[in-house]
């Protein structure tokens, strides 16, 4: 038996009716759908995007901070930024795991981010201009992927929410070094201050479009709720985010750059002006302050392993033959 | 453009008395860079004692569903070989190690692990040859996975954050009583 609505969607995606109702009674009982299960074309399809545009965004993601190790102040903070940019690359082959399960290969996945066909998380198509924007970077950037990322970590699909509990713990780790950074800068000395103020200023809008476009104009959500993948719209979260972040940055003293932004008693929320969804649109497109430099360093950094490759598939196969 | 490299599913046994568990796959071009690959991406953190790795086209794998649907299939009798049996018991949880069992094929294996493990009824067996697998020796297990545990940096915990936050939201309340008082 299933309802007129899941014959309707049924009928749109030309799947099953039965087998459509069995797999969202699946959903609603809270089961994991597993690779080998039967899923619509639909779900598959929605998962391959989101789980591979997440990997690149892993793997692109390193390089904003990357820059940055060799100038790293002290010992201690070289060591947390390697450790961390170490994380990223984790989480990108993590991810890429899970999208394999899909019936997507690593070669296509890779090959469309390097022939600059796959999208990524617009945030790393800005600069990184000076040291404070990796504390910037770990409190605002990390924290609102965590938001994202603790949703994900309960979503419908096994291998992509098991990705998701062991990426969250670490990112935590991200996100706590950035904090630290940002408390201790902000009651330093003046030109800290004023470097720590000049790094949120910049990220504090780009971090607010991370969540995606309002809910209205979200057209994947619809689905993606329906069937487990989010249980969270892109409003719900971007909210809880400025709640929790906006009284910690006044705290240390930093002046947000939203002269809208206010607490309303009756919701219990801040609300803050207008996002410049035309600045997020063209970052998107391609045409964000780093954009070609993130895909020439990223093109550069595959080409400069081709060495590393020939030789290890190299040595393989001297192994191989020994062993024949 | 590169050619892509097998798949080799790695697992991972956090401490001597825990099981092996299932937690991912690398490509390498064979299980010696796999092991190295799979120590990069799944134990930079120290939670490790063993890893395993294991072509990915070397795991049998066999849902309940599929054992209730299959049809009385002749098994193939092969020579003996000692295969590793795995199962996943939850909806959240990865594959986790099971025993051993003799079979002389992956399907004869995983019938001899349902006759061998009755109380067990995991949601899926998954059964490969013991040949197949590249594993640490327990010698090796300090050098390749001791460094981390004193990379406590890499722990949420060394960041008393919200110790800080009240610090200050603190600081500030007596200045402002300071204030008021003057």
């Amino acid at each position: 038996m299933y309802g007129a609505d899941v014959e309707q969607i049924a009928i749109q995606l030309n799947e099953d009716p039965q087998k459509l109702a069995d797999f969202e009674a699946r959903i609603a009982r809270g089961e994991k759908i597993e690779p080998g299960d039967w899923m619509p074309a639909e779900y598959r399809r929605q998962l391959i995007r989101m789980i591979s545009q997440h990997a690149h965004s892993e793997v692109v993601g390193m390089l904003p901070e990357g820059a940055w190790i060799t100038k790293a102040p002290s010992l201690r903070r070289k060591l947390i930024l390697l450790a961390k940019v170490q994380d990223e690359a984790g989480h990108g082959q993590y991810l890429y795991h899970a999208a394999e399960t899909l019936g997507a290969t690593r070669e296509e996945m890779l090959d469309a981010l390097l022939d600059g066909k796959a999208k990524y998380s617009s945030i790393f198509n800005y600069h990184t201009t000076t040291w404070a924007d990796n504390g910037a970077i770990g409190w605002l950037v990390d924290g609102a992927a965590i938001l994202n990322q603790t949703m994900l970590a309960r979503c419908s699909y096994g291998p992509y929410s098991r990705a998701m509990v062991r990426i969250c713990m670490e990112e935590n780790f991200h996100r706590k070094q950035g904090q630290e950074m940002i408390i201790l800068y902000s009651q330093g000395t003046p030109t800290q201050r004023a470097m720590v103020q000049d790094a949120i200023t910049r990220w504090w809008w780009p971090t607010l479009m991370m969540f995606g476009p309002h809910d209205a104009d979200s057209p994947n959500s619809g689905v993606l709720i329906r069937w487990g993948i989010k249980t969270r719209t892109n409003d719900e979260l971007r909210q809880e985010f400025i709640n929790q972040l906006v009284p910690d940055l006044q705290a240390c003293g930093i002046v947000l750059p939203d002269p809208d932004l206010h607490y309303d008693e009756a919701s219990g929320n801040w609300r803050t002006g207008p996002i410049d969804w035309d600045e997020f649109w063209a970052v998107l497109k391609g045409n964000g302050p780093a954009n070609a430099e993130r895909m020439a360093a990223r093109r550069q950094a595959h080409a400069d392993g081709q060495w590393v490759r020939e030789a290890a598939a190299a040595y393989a196969a001297k192994n191989q033959m020994q062993v024949n | 453009m590169d050619t892509q490299w097998p798949r080799f599913m790695v697992f991972q046994q956090e401490g001597p008395d825990q099981p092996v568990v299932h937690n991912g796959t690398v490509h390498a071009p064979d299980a010696e860079l796999a092991m190295l690959n799979a120590r990069d991406v799944f134990v930079r953190r120290p939670e490790a004692v063993a890893l395993w790795v294991v072509p990915a086209d070397a795991i049998f794998t066999q849902t309940q569903e599929e054992l209730a649907q299959a049809a009385e299939t002749q098994l193939a009798a092969g020579p003996l070989a000692s295969y590793y049996v795995f199962g996943k018991f939850s909806q959240q949880a990865q594959c986790r190690q099971v025993g051993q069992v003799q079979a002389s094929s992956p399907l004869a294996a995983v019938h001899a692990a349902i006759a061998t493990f009755a109380d067990k009824q995991p949601l899926w067996w998954w059964v490969f040859p013991a040949s197949a697998v590249l594993k640490n020796e327990s010698t090796e297990a300090e050098p390749m996975f001791s460094a981390a545990r004193y990379k406590t940096f890499k722990d949420q915990a060394e960041y008393p954050v919200v110790t800080m936050m009240r610090a200050l939201r603190n600081q500030k309340a007596n200045h402002k009583d300071t204030e008021n008082t003057k």
